[in-house]
């Protein structure tokens, strides 16, 4: 279409806005309550422009251009009317500046009076008092800042799906309410904060950073969430070497600049105790020493043990260390030490099973993240995503209110069981006889996509007897999945650490079926490259008379202490003091997330480079340099690469 | 020509505006050639001239009847009256109060401030000038013109005299426009 703004001709396509065209004709038009991620909403009345015809100013954001459209984004109707929108926002509320966290150039309000060149407002505020939420551990909101602009409110619902935010009356009363006016801290909230990145003013404020100084002083590190395997884009705001605040990263392919606590508030918040210097043990307790001290303890404990098959070395590396860390740590290991116990702290719960099907298999069975995104039913079963993967949770609940159908099945109650069209509970252990009887009752009601490759007639008694479910709400469930256009699985640990792959496998097959995408959530933020590279059996120290295990960030789990009790030399390298490290031989200390750079393979097999956004402390070591310091004690050399590594095994989902 | 007459007053504000003005620095000497400074509460003269200033300049909000007479006579003294600084453009800091009632900022400041001794008392002196909320400049007496800031920089104040002293009314934007 073409449209005019200020007498340059442009063309767009149907259905673009005329705020969307001006922009990308190089006209600025100032706005509040419109936000690149939200869908626009006119509520701020900020974008108006003249259209040629029309009988008054028009909301640029939420109008579409018509062709032979006459646009002007400039003229001095269009800024009187501006000056009066913002008077008007000003004599609101309390919008005095000097005393705001935001003010001096973190203020899209602010900013906006500023570009009119408003000097003051003519319009005297009303002084009424409204009350600051403090009670949200990680935000505060002030409602004094507040603008009406319902940023927050869009971004919890369309982009969480949460929809905790909402208003509560109208015009000048219009107030932001948590739920049915509960405080913050004690609402269906999920912490996730991007309400705290999208709000305009200094309405809602991060506690961590607030008043420590301008958006502008800071240093942005675009990298990615170490959290779990989604792997979302995140942009880390450093001053003077230390985090300020995380925030989501829009233009992230991933997650779209939506990310939860996990990602945004708890590495800021973070309370262990760092480990910042080698220790050696001597007699009952840790010392202090040097690096080379350090290494060379290793090293004299180490030799002797080479190649010493059973009773040699044990070792295990974190899923949250880089592919470059697990790479090296890997080859070091298993062809240096020739030890056969080399593995990685998930143990293989998350993807032993899918990887061996793959195996079996030879080709990729998972699909992408999108595929959940772009469903029209979707199957939930043995995750929990509201507290595991969580953002995968808020592409699946965003996406409800569009008519999108959603089942649950998990023995206990799933958190999303509020918002599912049905909710199966199921026996424990009896996985695989309800997805045998899901395909039997998908082939009996004739609903299959494809001929069935086992035989089903007995499946659906069978899988009534086990479940403890009723055939026909076991039925229900096919027919709601198998009469949908694209029906997507979510499946995680439920299916995936069980002892034998029968469930993964009917659940291979059910989809096939009904013509279904699949995608696991996984473990953490490596356990794809973990799996790549084999570092997913379990860790049996039997005999072994030293073990190496990278934490790096980790949290070790009671087990693996357990575990590793009575192993004649430990060494640990992490990032922060433990039960683990109370434990060791030598301790040495590891960068964490921030501190160190490398690869990422996420749950959707997207090869992501992690950046390093704050330098460490000077005896604070990165895996990969720690690996090398050790080959190189040990005349042992690293060889081969990280990259092509990756791609020897058949992935359960395609990399790229 | 005869050099334009500037003179000052402050209000309800911290003087801090009149701080950032001698943060012009040797630049007061280059305002003293082009304009007549005439009373300033940081010199001997303290009250406009009788005849008149072609400048007023206020610093402060208006928080009593003290603040409204001096404004007053600002306006009835100048030609062109200029609102300085964040407390006499919007009401700044000191407005802050509005959000509460007269009673219970009294209360606060005289009675139950920790700095108190137990015999705190609200004076109530009939010769003292009585409390009001805290006012804009624009609220009490039209303003010609509105220089923000908390302070507005010494820059920005030299431009704006500058200005006035050569005769032109000062456009601030960009840099010299801010509101903290």
């Amino acid at each position: 279409m073409k449209v005019t703004i200020n007498d340059k001709i442009i063309e767009v396509p149907q259905g673009t806005t005329v705020l969307k065209a001006a922009r990308s004709a190089g006209f600025e038009i100032p706005t509040l309550c419109d936000h690149e991620a939200l869908v626009p909403y006119g509520g701020c009345r900020l974008c108006l422009v003249e259209v040629q015809g029309a009988r008054t100013l028009q909301p640029s954001c939420t109008l579409p251009v018509n062709d032979g459209m006459v646009v002007k984004t400039e003229s001095e109707k269009i800024s009187q009317a501006r000056k009066f929108v913002l008077t008007l926002l000003f004599s609101e509320r309390n919008h005095f500046c000097p005393y705001c966290q935001v003010s001096g150039g973190d203020c899209e309000l602010q900013n906006s009076a500023l570009a009119e060149g408003m000097g003051n407002w003519p319009l005297s505020p009303n002084w009424q008092r409204y009350p600051v939420d403090a009670s949200h551990e990680y935000f505060i909101i002030d409602h004094n800042r507040c603008i009406l602009c319902r940023r927050c409110v869009r971004a919890c619902g369309e982009l969480v799906g949460n929809f905790t935010l909402g208003f509560e009356e109208r015009g000048a009363k219009s107030f932001l309410v948590a739920d049915f006016g509960v405080p913050m801290g004690e609402s269906t909230c999920v912490s996730c904060g991007t309400c705290t990145q999208v709000c305009p003013t200094g309405a809602i404020i991060d506690r961590a950073s607030a008043y420590r100084g301008k958006a502008k002083d800071v240093e942005h590190h675009n990298t990615i969430c170490l959290g779990c395997s989604v792997g979302c884009g995140i942009d880390v705001l450093t001053r003077n070497n230390t985090i300020d605040r995380i925030e989501g990263d829009w233009s992230a392919a991933v997650n779209g600049g939506v990310i939860c606590k996990l990602g945004r508030f708890l590495p800021v918040n973070e309370k262990r105790e760092r480990v910042n210097t080698p220790l050696v043990r001597r007699g009952d307790n840790l010392q202090p020493a040097t690096w080379d001290e350090a290494l060379d303890e290793i090293a004299s404990h180490l030799k002797p043990l080479v190649g010493k098959n059973g009773s040699g070395v044990a070792a295990m590396a974190s899923t949250r260390l880089p592919a470059e860390s697990l790479f090296a740590f890997k080859d070091l290991f298993t062809r240096g030490f020739g030890s056969e116990m080399v593995t990685a702290t998930e143990e293989g719960v998350t993807t032993g099973l899918v990887g061996a099907l793959a195996d079996e298999l030879g080709k990729p069975f998972e699909d992408y993240l999108g595929s959940v995104q772009s469903a029209d039913c979707i199957l939930n079963i043995g995750v929990n995503l509201a507290d595991n993967h969580q953002v995968v949770g808020f592409f699946v609940k965003r996406i409800l209110p569009s008519g999108v159908k959603l089942v649950t099945i998990d023995p206990e109650a799933n958190p999303l069981d509020g918002q599912a069209e049905i909710s199966l509970h199921p026996q424990f252990g009896s996985d695989f006889e309800l997805i045998a009887g899901l395909s039997a009752a998908v082939v009996k009601l004739g609903l299959a996509k494809k001929t069935a490759s086992l035989p089903v007639e007995n499946d659906l008694a069978l899988a009534v007897e086990k479940t403890g479910l009723t055939a026909e709400s076991i039925e229900s469930v096919a027919v709601l999945l198998a009469s949908a256009k694209r029906p997507a699985i979510v499946f995680g640990k439920g299916i995936t650490a069980q002892s034998s792959n029968k469930a993964l496998k009917a659940l291979v097959e059910f989809a096939g079926l009904i013509g279904a995408t699949l995608i696991s959530t996984k473990g953490q933020a490596n356990s794809v490259t973990a799996a790549q590279y084999h570092l997913d059996k379990p860790l049996l120290v039997n005999g072994h008379q030293a073990a190496v295990i990278m934490m790096a960030d980790e949290k070790p789990t009671k087990r693996l202490i357990q575990k590793l009790e009575n192993v004649p030399f430990l060494v640990v390298q992490s990032s922060y003091t433990s039960q683990l490290t109370a434990t060791a031989d030598v301790v040495l200390p590891a960068a964490n997330w921030s501190e160190q750079e490398g690869h990422y393979v996420n749950l959707e097999g997207r090869v992501q480079l992690a950046n390093q956004s704050i330098e460490p402390q000077e005896q604070v070591w990165s895996a990969e340099a720690t690996l090398a310091a050790l080959a190189a004690r040990m005349g042992m050399s690293i060889e081969g690469d990280w990259e092509s590594e990756l791609k020897k095994r058949t992935p359960a989902v395609a990399i790229a | 020509m005869a050099k334009p007459k500037i003179a000052s007053d402050w209000l309800c504000g911290c003087a801090g505006c009149h701080m950032s003005l001698l943060d012009i620095d040797e630049r007061i000497v280059t305002v003293a050639e082009l304009a007549d400074l005439r009373s300033t509460p940081i010199t001997d003269l303290k009250v406009p001239d009788v005849t008149g200033v072609d400048v007023g300049i206020l610093e402060g909000g208006i928080n009593n009847t003290a603040n409204e007479e001096v404004a007053l006579r600002m306006r009835k003294s100048c030609k062109i009256l200029v609102a300085l600084g964040d407390c006499a453009v919007f009401g700044g800091v000191p407005a802050m109060r509005n959000f509460f009632t007269l009673e219970e900022t009294l209360r606060r400041a005289y009675i139950e401030c920790e700095s108190n001794d137990s015999e705190g008392k609200i004076p109530d002196d009939p010769e003292l000038m009585k409390p009001t909320q805290v006012r804009s400049l624009q609220q009490v007496v039209p303003v010609d013109i509105f220089v923000p800031g908390c302070p507005p920089d010494a820059d920005t104040i030299f431009y704006v005299l500058a200005e006035l002293a050569q005769g032109r009314i000062p456009n601030l934007k960009g840099d010299k426009l801010h509101w903290d």
